[in-house]
């Protein structure tokens, strides 16, 4: 049985011994294949883990990717005037001629403004109780500025300046318990009746046209004693135009006291609220990312006690020609392949909550690639570094020891 | 000339302790090609410490040991696991088979860190388990078979690689007086048809009496036995 020595060579050291890579992945996962639900058990702990942030990271973009979207359908080219303070502190005014100067520069595609009136609003005479809805006088371009549309009926028209009607923002539609303008329900403004011909669609861009009852702007100032002048001039901007148009405006709705005037994006306020569950969602984050971590820290604790389980297959393979390296890279690539199919398992996991957190919320599912890439990449590393505990555990095992039968 | 498979030259193991214990106390120990050998003596006699610096498992404290002449004092550890892999082939009394491998598997696995293709092990683990007669049960996973033939698989396992020197660690030390006979008829068969070097370790004398050669360890020093026996 000597053919395999070259008798011309007899101190000719022998070769290295050496386990082929396909071997070497080959024997490492034979030792889960051996266990089955034991490797299920362990590798549940990484799938939490994995299962958690990429639901976190998948919710959280989906509800982004919504938001954008609708942002995006809302325009970001609006901007919006406003009357600051005065350098003593006292509210400022905006000029009566502040909307039409507006309009006259070259990248104001539209503007409307909007006058705020004092008073209550109520169902019908004879109730009183505050509902913190407000009244808006509009010069009818308003809708067409910011994409107003009605749920209910129509929008306030031109033609319906000089009438005693009212469209009633969603909210205050709510609060006044009207859902219908069938049977023409009126409300009360002061000690006048109107009658409701619309009711608007809810606008995140424009949380307070929601709380409002609009009327038309020249009705109002027939009828009431007020101060005539804007109380916000909404200016619809060509778009990419946005940048160079919003320092100008300022100057040009109030050249007499620029630093008087508040010029705003209402599409930042909503973007500032992405920044915000940035916080949350980093929470959520670590919160896995410590899951994960108890999941890696399991993974050692098996992988120990499968070394202890398996000291004569080690001192077995060592007798066989199993060098340390070998047996050290076969617990590792184990751990790693544990925490890898933990990994597998909780991406599956974690996209199909997501999935199903998106259709409840009507959202379309975005989960972004980086997740599950660096899902399994986690894993992956993680598993690999509980495993070398385990592993130079294995490899450090003194064949002659490891072979001796053990009680 | 060909060196002798195995030669062991003054070779001192000692375990530290209060007082250190001397295992083997010097041991002059030359097996040539082709020879069948029993090494005999009762438990704490220092036979699994010679079985263990013969198989390069332990090393000697003084002396060396030289296996188809290669002093293995001289091997870094990564040559030593080859010489392992390639020269030596182990057997053990509690056989040291994976349960959840096939048969086949577990033969073939004895030439795995010689970094041979796995086509190719399961065609020599293939020819190996014919050898031994378990030619059929070669997709059997272990805990399907007999004591006696978990120990045929195990003796497959130990020559698939063609090792200069087989060592047999109570090889029959967990089966009873007929399968005993049967594996060591297979040694024996081993031995004379295919030329292969074994050296038995045992504490049984009746299992040393069907062997040439025998040795003695006793109190860590070794002796030939002549005389007695076939």
């Amino acid at each position: 049985m000597n053919a395999s020595i070259d008798p011309t060579a007899p101190d000719a050291r022998p070769r290295r011994s050496r386990l082929r890579p396909v071997d070497r992945v080959r024997t490492g996962l034979g030792g889960l294949a051996s266990r089955p639900g034991r490797t299920l058990l362990t590798a549940l702990g990484i799938a939490i883990g994995i299962a958690s942030m990429v639901t976190v990271v998948g919710i959280s973009s989906s509800s982004k990717a919504d938001l954008l979207a609708e942002l995006d359908e809302l325009g970001t080219n609006l901007l919006q005037v406003r009357p600051g303070q005065s350098l003593f502190g006292d509210s400022a005014t905006l000029p009566a001629d502040a909307d039409a100067m507006v309009r006259r520069v070259a990248t104001v595609e539209d503007t409307a403004g909007i006058i705020a009136i004092p008073g209550d609003v109520q169902r019908n005479d004879h109730e009183d109780e505050p509902n913190g809805l407000s009244i808006i006088a509009t010069d009818g371009r308003v809708s067409e500025t910011l994409g107003l549309t009605a749920r209910v009926g129509r929008v306030l028209g031109v033609g319906e300046q000089h009438l005693p009607v009212v469209v009633l923002g969603s909210l205050a539609a709510e609060r006044l318990g009207i859902d219908s303008i069938e049977g023409g329900p009126t409300i009360t403004l002061g000690d006048d009746s109107y009658q409701v011909i619309g009711i608007l669609e809810s606008h995140p861009l424009h949380p307070d046209l929601d709380r409002s009852v609009l009327i038309g702007e020249s009705w109002a100032t027939e009828r009431y004693d007020i101060d005539p002048n804007h109380s916000t001039i909404y200016i619809r901007v060509a778009k990419d135009r946005v940048e160079v148009t919003r320092p100008l405006l300022a100057r040009t709705a109030n050249p007499a006291a620029p630093n008087e005037v508040d010029v705003s994006r209402p599409s930042d306020a909503l973007e500032a609220q992405t920044k915000v569950d940035d916080n949350l969602q980093n929470l959520l984050l670590a919160l896995g990312g410590v899951a994960l971590l108890v999941g890696g820290v399991g993974i050692a604790n098996i992988m120990v006690i499968s070394v202890i389980e398996r000291r004569s297959e080690i001192g077995l393979r060592r007798a066989l020609g199993a060098s340390r390296g070998h047996i050290r890279s076969q617990f590792v690539i184990e751990s790693a392949a544990l925490s890898t199919l933990g990994g597998a398992l909780g991406i599956a996991l974690g996209v199909g909550a997501t999935a199903a957190y998106a259709s409840s919320q009507g959202w379309t599912l975005s989960v972004p690639a980086t997740a599950l890439g660096g899902g399994v990449l986690a894993a992956l590393a993680i598993g690999a570094l509980a495993g070398l505990y385990p592993a130079a555990k294995a490899a450090r095992l003194d064949p002659a020891d490891a072979v001796r039968p053990h009680a | 000339m060909t060196p002798p498979v195995i030669e062991l030259r003054s070779v001192v193991r000692t375990y530290p302790g209060e007082p250190p214990v001397r295992a083997l106390d010097g041991v002059d120990l030359r097996i040539d090609t082709g020879e069948m050998v029993a090494i005999i003596g009762p438990s704490g006699s220092g036979k699994s410490t010679l079985l263990n610096v013969m198989g390069t498992l332990d090393r000697p404290t003084e002396g060396s040991v030289l296996i188809d002449g290669v002093d293995t004092r001289e091997l870094k550890e990564r040559h030593l696991c080859g010489l392992r892999a390639t020269r030596l082939g182990f057997v053990f009394q509690s056989f040291h088979l994976i349960e959840s491998a096939r048969v086949l598997d577990n033969v073939a696995n004895g030439l795995l860190y010689q970094g041979v293709a796995r086509a190719e092990r399961e065609r020599r683990a293939r020819r190996a388990l014919e050898l031994v007669g378990l030619g059929e049960r070669a997709t059997t996973k272990p805990p399907k078979l007999s004591g006696g033939q978990r120990q045929r698989v195990a003796i497959a396992r130990a020559i698939v690689a063609e090792p200069s020197l087989i060592l047999a660690d109570e090889p029959t030390g967990n089966l009873d007086s007929r399968t005993s006979d049967e594996v060591l008829a297979l040694l024996d068969r081993l031995n004379a048809d295919l030329g292969a070097t074994i050296a038995i370790i045992t504490h049984d004398h009746e299992v040393a009496e069907r062997v040439p050669r025998r040795i003695t360890v006793h109190d860590g020093r070794v002796s030939e036995l002549t005389g007695v026996g076939s």
